[in-house]
């Protein structure tokens, strides 16, 4: 499993960099290898199927006119990709070209038993276990408002207005839950 | 944490807004280990989405993708040389501080310079729509080659009474070119001069930074650039 991921990774490390030379068809390979992963996210910040397909069109277009952007020594592949996907559909968001269908976030969380993955080969496991263990450390308060932040592309005047509290109040539960985040995840790096 | 860092997981979480996503854009495209921070972020906070859920696009997302492509078929190359131009830019920075300034002047003082390079007739405008980093905001370019003529649309920005943001031409050769201060949610329309009209054709890069009231000001280096954008054919 472990050399079945390293591989799956490497070799769409090396399509990355192939199409940063250009080279169309590497693009068709990744399409293929992390399309659900990436629709799965633009469907999960923006709600809308159509809307989805389009941030989705929009993510591998730029991928393509600004391949160079991804340094193989810097990042997974997936990681990349994957956060490549959720700041394009935020972008969306943002342009308010779309009315997201609010569905509150701790209702949306993932299901934890899934069916296996497509592209689970991709998936780094150890720090996604990281994380998770990490954010649960934190209060309910702080925990919703980052989720929320990450998965809805919420600024902090947006969040304050949606829970009726004051800026600084949402802006301090915010950092101190940053600041735990941040401890735990150096305490078990 | 430190207030840097702080700043870094807040612009990654996406809670900045107006002037401070600016700033940070700013500072991500200026300050090395400001941006490393980011990247840090960025790279801890991925795994979130590790678990959401894959779905199956419809059949015929990859054809519109494919589509696309073709109709761009230069794909990174194109980025690289400006990447480059860039950097030879900054490079320059000090010495382009007059540019601004002298190509500002001879709006008003000298349209029609003599020995200037003619620009190349072309009927159809230029359009450029330039989003600024991660905020709703765009700044809209139109340029009329037949008459010089620019078109600058700053509706969504706003002043925030410390900062003015400058916008530059990336020329094909040679330093940036000033296209002067954007007024905040105001059009505004100005007549370039030749030697500045000369360099704008289809493609033509454009960059906006952030300066202190005014503009850039002579002598110093231009402020951090938060916005880049194309002209291309209408």
């Amino acid at each position: 499993m472990k050399t079945a991921t390293t591989q799956a990774r490497e070799q769409l490390k090396k399509a990355m960099q192939r199409l940063a030379d250009g080279d169309r068809a590497a693009l068709e390979e990744i399409y293929q290898a992390t399309s659900a992963k990436l629709f799965g996210i633009c469907y999960r910040i923006l709600g809308d199927r159509k809307e989805a397909e389009d941030a989705l069109q929009d993510v591998y277009i730029n991928l393509w006119q600004r391949a160079d952007r991804y340094d193989p020594a810097r990042a997974s592949p997936i990681s990349w990709l994957a956060t490549f996907a959720r700041n394009r559909a935020v972008d969306r968001l943002r342009t308010g070209k779309v009315q997201r269908n609010a569905v509150p976030v701790e209702e949306a969380a993932p299901v934890p038993d899934a069916a296996p993955l497509a592209d689970a080969m991709l998936i780094d496991a150890e720090r996604s276990a990281r994380i998770h263990s990490c954010i649960e450390t934190l209060d309910t308060n702080q925990r919703t408002a980052i989720r929320t932040a990450f998965f809805e592309g919420q600024t902090y005047a947006e969040l304050a207005e949606a829970n009726d509290v004051p800026l600084g109040t949402m802006k301090s539960w915010v950092r101190r839950g940053l600041a735990k985040l941040k401890t735990c995840l150096e305490a078990e790096g | 944490m430190t207030t840097d860092d702080q700043l870094a997981a807040e612009y990654v979480l996406g809670l900045l807004e107006g002037e401070d996503l600016l700033m940070a854009r700013g500072r991500i495209a200026r300050e090395p280990e400001f941006a490393q921070a980011v990247e840090r972020w960025d790279g801890q906070l991925a795994p979130m989405l590790d678990d959401v859920e894959d779905m199956t696009a419809g059949p015929e997302l990859w054809a519109r993708i494919e589509a696309a492509t073709i109709a761009t078929p230069e794909g990174g190359a194109q980025v690289i040389a400006l990447k480059q131009k860039l950097r030879n830019w900054q490079i320059a920075g000090t010495a382009s501080a007059m540019a601004a300034v002298a190509a500002l002047a001879m709006v008003v003082l000298a349209p029609n310079q003599p020995g200037a390079p003619q620009p190349i007739a072309a009927p159809a405008p230029l359009v450029a729509s330039i989003p600024i980093a991660d905020t709703p905001l765009r700044l809209g370019v139109t340029y009329l080659p037949d008459r010089s003529e620019m078109l600058v649309s700053a509706s969504g920005l706003s002043a925030d009474g410390v900062h003015d943001h400058e916008l530059w031409l990336v020329p094909e050769q040679g330093e940036l070119q000033s296209l002067g201060v954007v007024v905040p949610g105001q059009e505004r329309r100005i007549v370039l001069p030749q030697n500045v009209a000369a360099n704008i054709a289809d493609g033509s890069a454009l960059l906006l930074t952030r300066e202190p009231l005014g503009g850039k000001p002579a002598g110093v280096d231009a402020g951090p650039v938060v916005a880049s954008g194309a002209f291309s054919a209408t």
